[in-house]
């Protein structure tokens, strides 16, 4: 096994902050981390003389690199470093096209600097912002070797997603003597040589890379003294004072991401303030979800807000009376109203959506890669190219038209204009008929959506473990339901009696000069949500701090890694036992969760696929504090610096207050089991 | 092929059967076709001036029109390209490939 950083920053750039490069640092990094190879990559330049400087002071292999800005991503080119000048020249072009921030090379441009990329190591930021993605990834992915993630966590939804790119784990690190904590991120590779080809080949099987060197992606590295926890569950057990919480906090800092539920943080300690805090809780949630579902209906009104159907009106009446005064002043007409443009109409333009859209549809069928070989067994990829060709052939002749019409009118309108001021005939109104009905239908479909809106109904019902969410929406039943959703002074009652019709009642809410236009749509359909325990009835105090947590547990999936200190300092052992160890357990097979507890329900029934015992030991006059971590099967719990501990001792001790304590314990147990 | 002509004082346009007709009748198709010309064969108009032609309706008419042809003459290139590079990555890709 080796073990890569391939992504490194040794120059500060315009797309990077100020720092200043330290080569003691990189040696210190490479050396305490034992890593075998990294690569120098900044941002679009590479500096031929401290990349060597760099491979003459490091301990490793060394690769030229550079991380160019492509269109809307960052992928890193690597190179084997044999024709060094060639590719500081090539870089050099890169550095020349990119000289302010937000500037970027196009795919075109970097085929062509580059000529055969397939001479490179080409990493794109993958599950990783600023990333590649869609049509501008699938232009490139032909000489893609694999894409670079930020977590382990999303390391490891990329080795089990088969339809993902192998996934690589580096530092992106800017080495300076102010960067507090060495990298923790890289990747291993199950590799003889390190050769850029072995390289490239090895990143063709998932089962070579791996986040630890002897436990595959079960374990990664958390501290840079070399501390490793699991990708899944872990327990941090310690007495008091060991340095859990600590731990937590070092974890917390050191890493993006983090969702960190704090001792003690969802206790009910006074009840209003903890009352008004989960509704707060639940008015974001529900605002949340209420945003979700009428956002068609937000587009639908926001179209609807521009129909001006007084407007229109005028229009109407305007073309009618210049077309019958004209009719009447027919005999009367000069040689300017006689001409046919005086009341020549305009030609009607629009774009054309649909075909544009299909070209994309098709082009993405052609261009496809994940699931091309199923497209292929389908159809015909030549004869969806033809189909391609054709279709924008009939794009390129509409949309010559339609600029050809657009000049017409152009001209249709100088030469009325000029005309009408000569002569003192009526000159007939132009009008949109198109346009006009089409926004008479937009209103009609505008009421219908609403009235289909208002009608009572159960929208969404979600089981929280033992909780159920339930939205439901409803009519606004007077002005005050409505005022109370905008949380104004306004007053609706005014608006209100045209509830009834929708377009009007917009209308009227469009009066209101106070009310935010973009909040317009909250006012015409109530939405309710509540959390209902399993009896159907709203929730209670103390049922409202299980839900905060099994909700913010929930949550965390969007995180990276999950921090859960001491669950039990607030909660009964039925309710940890039920729901939060079957919910923890749940989530930690998407991502690292790591559970401070001193509890025997959490910590000895949750199934934990790692431990950590913290402690605190005196040494001579010293105080240290040392992590020693193992499987939980495992006899011995190892700290980074070779001490043990008996497994067997730390969990009795921590969760059950000693051998001894235990034994009785059970044995008082068994003694009330018996009484009959 | 001259599209715009002046003669007798009287502005006129071609017409679709190579006659001409009085710029006071001309409507928005046959400008239409007028433009079709201009971007695609080689087309003359007779020049304007306040002298050869005395007719006031003519004069803004014919005015506007021979400005506006003239201009989209001198830019027949450019929107041709313009045409042209609508999906031209994806086009000249797929017909080199498809045939």
């Amino acid at each position: 096994m080796k073990k890569i950083d391939l992504h490194i920053h040794t120059m500060p750039t315009i797309s990077d902050k100020e720092f200043s490069f330290s080569i003691d640092k990189l040696k210190s990094y490479v050396s305490s981390a034992a890593i075998d190879a990294i690569a120098i990559t900044n941002h679009d330049t590479f500096d031929r003389n401290q990349f060597m400087m760099i491979k003459e002071a490091v301990d490793a292999i060394v690769y030229p690199g550079i991380e160019v800005n492509l269109e809307t991503g960052h992928v890193l080119i690597i190179s084997d470093g044999a024709d060094l000048d060639a590719f500081w020249a090539k870089t050099a072009l890169v550095s020349k096209k990119i000289t302010k921030i937000g500037e970027s090379i196009s795919v075109d441009e970097l085929k062509e600097i580059f000529d055969d990329l397939n001479d490179y190591l080409v990493i794109p930021h993958y599950d990783k912002t600023p990333e590649i993605k869609g049509e501008i990834l699938e232009r490139i992915i032909g000489y893609v070797s694999a894409g670079e993630v930020d977590s382990a966590k999303k390391f490891i939804r990329a080795i089990k997603d088969n339809s993902r790119l192998t996934p690589v784990l580096f530092s992106d690190a800017r080495i300076s003597d102010e960067l507090r904590q060495l990298p923790t991120r890289q990747t291993f590779v199950d590799i003889g040589d390190l050769t850029l080809k072995a390289l490239k080949a090895c990143f063709r099987d998932k089962n070579k890379v791996s986040l630890s060197e002897k436990d595959g992606n079960k374990l990664f590295q958390i501290f840079e003294d070399g501390q490793k926890i699991s990708t899944g569950l872990n327990i941090l057990l310690g007495e008091r004072s060991t340095g859990k919480t600590f731990t937590l906090n070092r974890i917390s800092e050191s890493n993006k991401n983090v969702k960190y539920i704090k001792q003690f943080s969802l206790v009910q300690q006074d009840d209003e303030a903890h009352e008004r805090d989960f509704h707060k809780d639940i008015s974001r949630e529900r605002s949340k979800f209420m945003e979700g579902y009428l956002s068609e209906f937000k587009v639908v009104l926001n179209d609807v807000v521009n129909v001006d159907l007084q407007r229109n009106e005028r229009l109407i009446d305007k073309y009618i009376s210049t077309l019958l005064k004209s009719a009447e002043e027919v005999e009367r007409k000069d040689s300017f109203s006689k001409t046919a443009l005086f009341d020549e109409t305009e030609f009607t333009t629009s774009e054309d959506p649909v075909l544009n859209a299909l070209i994309r549809s098709v082009k993405q069928l052609i261009e496809n890669v994940e699931y091309h070989s199923i497209i292929e067994k389908h159809l015909d990829i030549n004869s969806l190219k033809e189909l391609a060709c054709e279709l924008i052939e009939i794009l390129r002749k509409k949309n010559d038209e339609r600029k050809k019409r657009n000049f017409i009118n152009s001209i249709i309108r100088d030469i009325k204009e000029m005309l009408r001021v000569r002569t003192s005939s009526t000159q007939v109104e132009d009008i949109d008929l198109y346009r006009i009905k089409m926004d008479f239908k937009k209103i009609e479909k505008f009421e219908e959506i609403t009235k289909f809106l208002q009608k009572e109904a159960v929208i969404s019902e979600e089981n929280v473990q033992r909780f159920r969410v339930v939205a439901s929406r409803a009519p606004f039943n007077g002005a005050g339901e409505v005022k109370l959703v905008s949380r104004s002074r306004v007053a609706f009652s005014d608006a209100y009696k045209d509830y009834n019709q929708p377009y009007k009642y917009l209308q009227s809410l469009v009066n209101i000069e106070s009310l935010d236009p973009s909040e317009l749509y909250k006012y015409f359909v109530k939405i309710d949500y509540k959390i209902l325990n399993k009896h159907g009835y709203e929730v209670s105090g103390g049922e409202r701090s299980e839900f905060r947590l099994l909700q913010e547990i929930k949550d965390a999936q969007d995180y990276e890694i999950l921090l859960i200190d001491e669950p039990e300092s607030s909660f009964d052992n039925i309710f940890l036992k039920d729901e939060v160890n079957k919910i923890v357990k749940e989530i930690s097979k998407t991502m690292p969760v790591i559970v401070v507890t001193h509890n025997n329900t959490v910590g000895a029934s949750i199934g934990a696929d790692y431990c950590v015992y913290a402690r605190k030991e005196f040494e001579g006059t010293d105080i240290k504090y040392r992590l020693y971590s193992g499987h939980p099967t495992d006899r011995e719990l190892v700290s980074q610096d070779g001490k043990q501990l008996s497994n067997f001792d730390v969990i009795l001790n921590s969760l059950e207050a000693g051998d001894q304590a235990y034994n009785e314990r059970r044995k008082g147990y068994e003694a009330i089991k018996d009484r009959k | 092929m001259k599209l715009l002509k002046i003669e007798n004082s009287q502005g006129y346009f071609l017409l679709d059967n190579s006659k001409y007709a009085s710029v006071d009748k001309i409507t928005k198709e046959d400008l239409l076709r007028l433009v079709n010309l201009t971007l695609e064969s080689e087309v003359d108009f007779d020049e304007f001036t306040d002298d050869n032609l005395k007719n006031q309706a003519h004069q803004i008419i014919y005015k506007s029109i021979y400005d506006k042809l003239n201009g989209l003459k001198e830019r027949r290139d450019e929107f041709k390209d313009e045409s042209a590079r609508l999906y031209l990555k994806e086009y000249d890709r797929y017909r080199g490939e498809s045939s």
